[in-house]
């Protein structure tokens, strides 16, 4: 096994280690400390808080990459092992049932027969064949609706246990330690997380819970897949350009002048271009660079990797130009303000100022920003991908899903399931992002806090 | 003659805390009842209770509001339905409120604004009501009304804004007129036009006003009755001469020995240690008893009732209570010790400033071309010896502030001299202006805008040090600081939020004097503070300059502390300087028009305080 | 205030010669014709003689921005800069993949994209102020609290939701109106409500909760408070006081948009087999045809110009600040 770190990887690494830096942090000053205790105070905070984490924990999981050995060829050195061509994660690893399990092609959820008709073997007309994994257990008789009905049960019960195990564990040990933080909703979220996983658990040994796609792969693992490229959109994609914008906002805040004026005129120009047709025009230049330099990735992963975070720049491009001018206005404020000039009147230099007075009170707003864009860029990879101007189509992602599922439509009956899953775990990521959004900002927006 | 409005019981609650609690008070047709404290203290949440306009985070918890009008018909307020309550609200009930600026709906124009109101009450449209309008606004001497009509908010000075917010308030032909520190945000030459201006109306139309102030000059202009009020209850109510010749409450007492006043020259002013308690505190006995000189065992746990004293005087405190006289302990409450007021020898001047000018361009047109000049300050000249305090004083706009901070360079002199320590300071680059910036810093006038929220107390300090190149000894040296501005030494690794208005401007001052000025130039530094907390911070910069012969350029509006502070006086108008000379001359035989209408507008305030 | 407009209008000259200059760096600079030509014609059927073929066509087959070959004056006027890029100026965007005039057909193309997007626009804006006011007549009740709950859930539901579910519901089973295409004259009604409807649903719920806290926002200012003590009723402070103030602050979030409104919406126009801008050039991006992709970026950077001067006027009309100084 040989560990493969993608760009993006160290990226999502970088972050969930500036988060932790930044918990760090928080601690230290009392003020931010505060505010996040106001989040944590809000019950909707702290559940949509919840659910994010988990969506984390499985873009965490599908980012630890691998690309597992062959079999050692007989008369080839041991030190010149061979690795595989595909980039593996520690989630197809652990889903490596539904990862390999494929059938011929659509099959309903918790089916155990075909969506299509085909041809018998022994041909004698035309009859919905027998997947090859979902319910084969049963064998040719079993019931299967009993049989789903007993594993619902079981893992309900084992979730609800696992859920009431833990709310017992926080109310005696956690609990009195941070009597203002929201546990029950904690707690009430993670039971419902917790129980949803166990009958996932319970059936997806059996079943292809969600269907399988038009190639016969597992719609819930492909779901899955979606989420860290869905997380990664929506972080790296601010976070790509945020130096860009808090240097130029607060720049041009501060100094004023034909240096304003400039930076005014580069986000103006930028922002004149609409969005989609930037992306598009620079996603296709992207591909261009991409497909005429394949000597630059070893591994299609790679390729698409580039792809994706070539995508979450130029979005961030067509973005930023809103963060900075918001950046510019409140650095106008701010430079006019009597601890500014207490610092001016001391001689302590531009970039002092700027790293130690403006800085520091922008930090909020940058905050908010991050998080309320979170969740428009996810709706937006989705959309872009339909346009054909998203990410690879050979990354796995909610707009790939949608945009394959789509063809499916017109037919009779429907194919609804892929379409389905996709928007609802869609719905649920974007939800719990836009709660958390709301929170934030109202714990750190000053002007929320007055009224 | 019955009562107009009476007041029994009232009580506002916000979360845990009372910001108004059992207040009772009645006012007649024609009389003016001011209610008076600091900020913070339940006036204007009173007032908001009485026209059941509080915000929605407060809540009525009792209490009843009678308003029996000339027709004969009483109301209980508090029992009206929403539809009735609009009806008074405007109609019978006026009420100003105390920032012009903000409280004129920017995007109407002013005859629209005031027609709203004569639709709603009198049922005017059309031509008569502009007509009426036009009426109202000649009335509060609004010159050429005609055009007034027609024109924004932003178009008007700020006197002439709340003269147009009267006018608006008089449409409705209210009996009783509520006014919330009408006149607070106006510059004090303005303000006594406008109160004129109100008293005469109230009298032409026999009002009844509720006048809420902070301000013991305006008390004593307007009012017939005073009430004070200290953390959400009435303690003292008395008639405005019985008030004025000997104030009861102990707080009462307080508020005029904090004023800085023409006789107590050189003298300590007498301050009320602490702050006006937060607004969920809970109360036990009196609430004024941790700051009270007078208090003794049962002030802090028993809350005192009312006392009634002769001349219709009612006050709210144990002094009074026959029953526990004995029990006082006698207190000398003599005043401290005079520090005698030295002034230095004259030697060569510390700060020397000629012909200094400020202009800002006024650009117009396709590109924006400089077309002309504001002269924010306009050629002054005035040289500071060491040691000694030069008064900087004039209206709000009148440059003095721009003037600061052009001899600080941080702002560009357009042309002019500085000489500091006999070095020219305009025309030098960043870095030869570093050993200069030691000798001269500034106070600012905002304690909430001047220290940066994210940083520590320490840092804070310790900046000026670090950026002019000390790095040696700084812990000690904050410590020393803090403690000589009053402060513990413990404080320097706290946050500015944790201090009130008072201790950060107290900061404000260690962090200048962290890098040992000669000169500190004061911009209104206790303009942002209530009553009690300005003449703490004076006396500390008084006793600093006794003790590190500081010399201080002092821009402010405020000739009371001017007349407590200053050696010299200039008086500025704008853009330039008007007058200038020993303080004693200036204050006691002006010369120039302008000062004389200043000190007179002050001073009227201050008569009959002593 | 001319002047002030003039100076604004002059403003946009720069702002375009940037978008022209950044739109020919990517198309031409970044990438060069031979990387277009070679992704258009596919990787295995490249030779060099196929490439300058399909440069020739296109008029790509000049130098960047000095034509040495040629005399005189065509020196600097015979490149690609010329033809390419400051023809757009004159709105002179050449021909597409499949040979027609591009600008004949915006012209034709701009009718359907109005005809859906002007509803969607007025609909929208009326829709999301209307029940933004509401929330704000109830505020700190539960319908309010209700109310943003289901803006935010709707916010929080893909567009492409609201038109594959709504197509689907619609047409497929109620079988209330043609699943897509445009009919002529009256009968494109018919064609148009569904996804007019859609449109408007989809941007409901984000709208109405920013204008909700604009006008809470403008609900905490003084001078509501003085229109309250006038003794107004509170639909009258609503409408007459805070409507007015807060028109303001959305003027300028929405007048830029109603140039752009000539473009007509990517998704819904392709989805619902409308001919119009959008479906245009979203073909143009499946198809690579660059030359249709730089032509509509130039056309929506010089719409979006517009719209910022519109803003300004608007400005000046609804806020007397601007107007009269």
């Amino acid at each position: 096994m040989k560990f493969v770190l993608l760009w993006s990887d160290a990226l999502f690494f970088l972050l969930l280690a500036a988060c932790l830096g930044g918990i760090w942090w928080a601690r230290r000053n009392p003020q931010l400390a505060a505010a996040w205790r106001d989040v944590g105070r809000s019950r909707v905070g702290v559940a949509g808080a919840a659910v994010l984490l988990c969506f984390v924990a499985i873009a965490f999981l599908d980012s630890l990459h691998y690309r597992e050995r062959l079999p050692q060829a007989p008369g080839v050195a041991e030190a010149q092992a061979q690795f595989g061509i595909e980039v593996l994660s520690a989630l197809d690893a652990l889903l490596a049932k539904q990862k390999t399990q494929t059938e011929k092609t659509y099959s309903a959820p918790l089916a155990t027969h075909l969506f299509a008709k085909e041809s018998r073997s022994d041909g004698q007309g035309r009859d919905f064949p027998r997947l090859k994994f979902g319910g084969r257990h049963l064998g040719d008789a079993g019931d299967r609706d009993a049989d789903v009905f007993k594993r619902v049960a079981g893992g309900a019960v084992g979730g609800l246990a696992a859920g009431l195990l833990l709310a017992l564990v926080a109310r005696r040990y956690l609990r009195p330690r941070a009597d203002w933080f929201a546990w029950n909703a904690l707690l009430w979220t993670l039971t419902l997380i917790l129980i949803g996983s166990g009958i996932l658990a319970a059936l997806m040994p059996y079943y292809h819970v969600l269907g399988t796609d038009k190639v016969g792969q597992d719609v819930l693992y492909l779901t899955l897949k979606s989420v860290r490229t869905a997380l990664l959109i929506g972080t790296l994609t601010t976070l790509s350009m945020l130096p860009a914008a808090l240097l130029l906002g607060i720049v041009a805040g501060y100094r004023g002048g034909w240096i304003d004026d400039a930076i005014q005129y580069l986000y103006t120009v930028l922002n004149s271009i609409p969005g989609v047709l930037l992306i598009a025009a620079s996603i296709l230049m992207m591909q261009v660079v991409i497909d005429t330099h394949p000597e630059w990735f070893s591994t299609a992963a790679e390729r698409a990797d580039a792809r994706l975070l070539s995508l979450c720049v130029i979005m961030g491009v067509t973005s930023w130009t809103g963060l900075c001018r918001l950046l510019r206005a409140e650095t106008l404020k701010l430079r006019e303000l009597e601890y500014v000039q207490a610092a001016q009147a001391f001689g302590v230099s531009g970039f002092s100022i700027m790293a130690r007075h403006i800085l520091p009170n922008v930090m909020h707003i940058v905050m908010i920003s991050v998080v309320m864009d979170f969740s428009g860029l996810v709706l937006a990879e989705a959309v872009l991908s339909y346009v054909g101007i998203g990410v690879d189509p050979t990354t796995i992602s909610f707009g790939t899903m949608i945009n394959m599922a789509r063809m499916e439509l017109a037919r009779e009956p429907m194919v609804w399931w892929s379409l389905v899953a996709a928007f609802c775990f869609m719905f649920v990521l974007v939800l719990a992002a836009n709660l958390f959004a709301d929170v934030v900002r109202d714990a750190f927006d000053p002007r929320g806090r007055a009224s | 003659m019955s009562n107009l409005l009476s007041v029994r019981n009232l009580s506002v609650q916000i979360g845990a805390g009372r910001p108004v609690d059992d207040v009772s008070f009645e006012i007649k047709p024609g009389e003016t009842f001011a209610l008076l404290g600091e900020s913070g203290c339940g006036k204007s949440m009173t007032a908001l209770a009485v026209m059941r306009l509080l915000p929605p985070a407060a809540r009525l918890i009792g209490g009843k509001v009678e308003y029996a009008a000339a027709d004969g018909a009483a109301r209980q307020l508090m029992a009206l339905t929403e539809a009735e309550m609009r009806r008074m609200r405007g109609g019978g009930i006026g009420m100003i409120f105390q920032e012009p600026g903000t409280s004129l709906n920017p995007v109407m124009s002013i005859g629209r604004q005031i027609e709203e109101v004569l639709d709603l009450h009198l049922g005017l449209r059309g031509e008569p009501a502009r007509r009426r309008a036009r009426e109202l606004l000649d009335a509060v001497g609004i010159p050429d009304a005609g055009r007034c009509l027609d024109e924004y908010p932003f178009q008007l000075s700020g006197g002439m804004k709340q003269r147009a917010m009267i006018a608006m308030t008089l449409a409705g032909e209210p009996e009783l007129l509520i006014a919330d520190e009408p006149t607070t945000a106006l510059d004090v030459t303005i303000q006594s036009q406008v109160l004129d201006r109100l008293k005469q109306l109230q009298r032409e139309r026999n009002m009844g006003m509720l006048l809420i102030t902070h301000d013991l000059g305006v008390v004593e202009r307007m009012a017939d009755h005073v009430g004070v009020m200290y953390a959400g209850q009435l303690v003292e109510v008395a008639p405005r001469e019985q008030f004025f010749s000997s104030p009861a409450h102990p707080y009462s007492k307080k508020l005029f020995a904090a004023l800085p006043e023409r006789a107590g020259r050189g003298q300590r002013l007498s301050t009320i240690p602490g702050r006006v308690p937060p607004l969920d505190t809970q109360h036990v006995g009196c609430r004024f008893a941790p700051r009270c000189s007078e208090a003794f065992a049962d002030c802090a746990a028993i809350a005192p009732g009312w006392h009634a004293q002769p001349a219709g005087q009612q006050v709210r405190c144990h002094l009074y209570d026959p029953a526990r006289m004995d029990m006082r302990q006698a207190e000398n409450t003599a005043p401290p010790a005079t520090a005698a007021h030295e002034t230095p020898p004259p030697a060569s001047p510390l700060l020397e400033v000629r012909d200094l000018k400020v202009h800002f361009p006024i650009r117009k047109g396709l590109l924006q071309r400089t077309v002309g000049h504001v002269p924010a300050v306009d050629g002054i000249s005035f040289s500071l010896q060491a040691g000694r305090t030069l008064a900087l004083v004039g209206e709000s706009g009148c440059g003095k502030t721009t003037a600061g901070k052009a001899i600080l360079q941080l702002v560009q002199p357009t042309a002019g001299s500085v000489q500091l320590g006999g070095v020219e300071l305009t025309g030098l680059a960043g870095s030869e202006l570093q050993p200069l910036r030691a000798q001269a810093q500034m106070v600012f006038q905002d304690p909430f805008a001047s220290l940066n929220p994210r940083m520590r107390i320490g840092a804070i300090i310790a900046e000026g040090m670090r950026a002019l190149g000390q790095r040696e000894g700084v812990p000690e040296r904050i410590a020393e600081l803090l403690e000589q501005v009053g402060l513990r030494a413990d404080m320097a690794t706290r946050y500015p939020h944790e201090f009130s208005g008072g201790q950060r401007q107290r900061i404000a001052i260690a962090r200048a004097l962290a890098v040992s000025p000669k000169l500190l130039i004061c911009d209104e530094p206790t303009s942002a503070l209530d009553v009690s907390v300005q003449a703490q911070i004076v006396n500390l910069l008084h006793d600093l300059q006794q003790t590190l012969g500081l010399a201080y350029l002092f821009i402010t509006h405020n000739m009371a502390v001017v007349d407590y502070l200053a050696d010299d006086v200039a008086v500025m108008y704008k853009g330039r300087i008007v007058e200038m000379g020993n303080a004693e001359q200036v204050l006691g035989h002006p010369q120039h028009a302008y000062t004389q209408t200043l000190l007179a507008a002050a001073f009227t305030r201050m008569r009959g305080a002593a | 205030m001319l002047t002030y407009l003039i100076r604004r209008f002059l403003y946009a000259i720069p702002i375009l010669v940037g978008v022209n200059l950044i739109t020919f760096g990517l198309f031409f600079v970044v990438n060069t014709p031979d990387d277009m030509a070679r992704m258009q014609l596919g990787a295995k059927r490249v030779t060099p003689e196929a490439i300058a073929k399909w440069k020739a066509e296109r008029g790509y087959d000049k130098p960047l921005l000095w034509n040495a070959e040629a005399q005189g004056l065509a020196k600097a006027t015979d490149t690609i800069f010329v033809d390419k890029s400051l023809s757009m100026f004159v709105f002179d965007f050449g021909t597409s993949e499949d040979g027609r005039d591009i600008m004949t057909e915006i012209r034709t193309r701009m009718g359907p994209s109005l005809a859906i997007a002007v509803p969607v626009f007025i609909l929208g804006l009326w829709a999301a102020v209307t029940f933004a006011l509401l929330l704000v007549f109830f505020r700190g009740t539960y319908l309010d609290f209700a109310g943003v709950v289901l803006c935010v859930a709707m916010m929080s539901i893909s567009s492409l939701f609201y038109i594959i579910g709504g197509q689907w519901l619609v047409s497929k089973v109620w079988h209330l109106v043609p699943i897509s295409g445009l009919g002529a004259g009256l009968d494109a009604a018919r064609f148009l409500i569904l996804p007019v409807i859609i449109s408007v649903v989809g941007g409901l719920g984000g709208a109405a909760r920013w204008y909700r806290t604009i006008f809470l926002e403008e609900c905490n200012r003084d001078y509501v408070r003085t229109a309250r003590a006038k003794g107004l009723s509170e639909l009258a402070v609503l409408f007459r006081h805070v409507l007015k103030n807060a028109m303001i602050p959305i003027l300028t979030g929405v007048v830029v948009l109603i140039p752009s409104l000539f473009l007509g919406s990517l998704l819904i126009e392709s989805f619902f087999g409308i001919p119009g801008l959008g479906s245009y050039t979203i073909d143009a991006i499946g198809a690579q045809d660059f030359a249709v992709v730089r032509a509509m970026v130039f056309i929506g950077s010089v719409l979006y110009i517009v719209g910022l001067w519109l803003t300004d006027i608007s400005y000046t009309l609804v806020d007397p600040r601007i107007r009269l100084s």
